[in-house]
């Protein structure tokens, strides 16, 4: 196990720090220019949504090794509302913040593997990893 | 282990030996030993008796390193799992064989000598197996790598024209790599229109065809054209009864006439000498 | 801590090129101006560069397909330039087509295809 960084998210500049830190953690753990824009994107997308839907909330990012595999792992977590119908969510083009639709079910496309835990009124957490081929 | 087994063995290694190459040969469906040339049979037989009793002795582990060698080799033959597995089986009902035969094994102390045996043979089986499946795994993933590297580098034929063959079944994983040699190939050699031949791809199915138009939409988004080429007749016809939508892009029958159009698209034209 | 992005003319095309990554407010501070500046110099047509862009999201994907959008109504046209590969791999899956966008491989192709364009 590495070690896991954070950074909290209340204001939108803090998902320019996110990505920052997953650019930065992707391109130490040895990602490349593609692998690093997928992770880099993908966190702005979870970023962009705690801000959007739960107001505050955490990113973590940890280097990962499994056997001879090598990955990083992106926690997405917040005590926000928590998502009512999942599948929805998951569905190409669905928003209600006027966006494009495309944050949930494309990174779980830009990932290796990818995970959401949420209770309505709890909070979500969404595990996302990527593999280094 | 007793001293007294121990000691049968090892004095009657040979005997071990020839009687597990005949029987191996006998019982064995599968023709491994007689595919292979005597020498190397003979060589095989005795590493394979050697491994099988190099934890006799006081350490009573099993050698790594001769595991590593062994394993190595039976791959390299092309030995199968279920093989392996009947090996360790002859093997040891040929020691109870030899144990009856000296007396060694009585009815008497029957139970005790099978348990014995037992914990002599199974920790060989479970690390000759384990140490086989780590060993496939690796040459698995080996020929992925090498099968990757084969695949799919964009030529420039022209200035501002470019062409990647497409050779082989194209999966998930393949698809990622394709595309990003193509973007990339596109970006380096400033192609403005890039030629996909899919002459080589032997089934294009609603996966492929969506790996396909993935792959022309990021190549728009780089600044350049792309045309697939090599569409074969029963490929048409797959596109068509899945019914996959291709009408975004430019499609021809043959790389010839695409390339033609990909001159005309960069405003030139073949012309033949007088 | 707002940016600005530097909106350049020349003749009757407008160039931008993004040289810092784009926070929320930066991309929209720049389509206000963008379309400012199109009123003002009523320019024909806009080349953006994206070349040291290293990520898009579907955030700021969406802010540019506004602004092209957005410019086409005012009448004059885009060209986006010099999308780097990796960029336009995540973008495709993302799920984000971009569709109706004029591309190119860099600033001096765009604006080669825009003036093209513009004559035609």
């Amino acid at each position: 196990m590495g070690h896991r960084s954070s950074i909290d998210i209340n204001t939108e500049w803090d998902i320019v720090a996110a990505r920052q830190l997953g650019r930065n953690e992707a391109k130490n753990t040895g990602f490349g220019t593609v692998d690093q824009a997928r992770i880099t994107t993908a966190i702005s997308e979870l970023a962009r949504n705690i801000y959007l839907y739960a107001g505050r909330g955490r990113i973590e990012i940890e280097p990962i090794t499994v056997g001879q595999r090598v990955g990083l792992v992106i926690i997405a977590s917040d005590e926000g509302p928590g998502i009512a119908d999942l599948q929805k969510v998951m569905t190409d083009g669905y928003t209600t913040s006027g966006g494009l639709g495309a944050g949930m079910p494309g990174v779980k496309r830009l990932m290796d593997e990818f995970r959401v835990d949420t209770e309505v009124g709890v909070g979500t957490t969404i595990t996302a990893t990527k593999w280094l081929h | 282990m007793n001293e007294v087994m121990r000691n049968n063995i090892f004095d009657n290694i040979e005997t071990i030996t020839t009687r597990w190459v005949e029987k191996m040969k006998t019982n064995s469906d599968e023709r491994f030993l007689d595919l292979m040339p005597a020498p190397v049979v003979a060589t095989m037989s005795r590493e394979f008796t050697e491994l099988m009793t190099s934890n006799l002795s006081d350490k009573e582990q099993v050698d790594k390193e001769r595991l590593d060698e062994f394993t190595k080799k039976i791959i390299h033959f092309g030995w199968s799992i279920k093989f392996i597995n009947r090996a360790i089986d002859t093997f040891s009902s040929i020691v109870y064989e030899l144990f009856f035969e000296n007396e060694i094994l009585t009815d008497k102390n029957l139970r005790k000598g099978v348990n014995t045996i037992a914990s002599w043979i199974n920790p060989l089986r479970e690390s000759i197996i384990e140490e086989y499946a780590v060993k496939w795994e690796r040459t698995d993933s080996l020929q992925k790598i090498a099968l990757q590297e084969l695949s799919a580098s964009l030529i420039p034929v022209f200035e501002k024209i470019s062409v990647m063959p497409l050779v082989g079944t194209i999966d998930t994983e393949r698809a990622k790599l394709i595309m990003e040699n193509l973007l990339e190939g596109v970006v380096k050699q400033r192609a403005e229109v890039v030629l996909l031949d899919i002459t080589g791809v032997p089934v294009v199915d609603t996966m492929v065809a969506h790996h396909i138009i993935q792959a022309a939409d990021a190549v728009r988004l780089v600044g350049a054209k792309c045309m697939l080429v090599g569409i074969r007749p029963e490929i048409a016809q797959t596109i068509v009864t899945l019914g996959i939508n291709l009408t975004d892009f430019s499609t021809t029958s043959t790389l010839r006439r695409g390339m033609q159009e990909a001159l005309q698209m960069t405003g030139r034209t073949i012309v033949e000498e007088e | 801590m707002k940016m600005r992005i530097p909106i350049l003319k020349l003749k009757e095309t407008l160039i931008v090129s993004i040289q810092v990554e784009l926070d929320d407010q930066t991309a929209l501070q720049f389509q206000e101006d963008l379309l400012d500046q199109l009123h003002k110099t009523s320019a024909r047509g806009v080349v953006i560069d994206l070349t040291p862009i290293d990520f898009i999201d579907s955030f700021i994907a969406k802010v540019l397909g506004d602004v092209i959008h957005m410019t086409s109504l005012m009448g004059a046209k885009v060209v986006i330039t010099g999308i780097q590969p990796s960029v336009a791999i995540t973008l495709i899956e993302l799920g984000i087509r971009l569709e109706n966008v004029t591309t190119a491989l860099d600033l001096e192709n765009g604006l080669e295809k825009l003036t093209r364009e513009l004559e035609a």
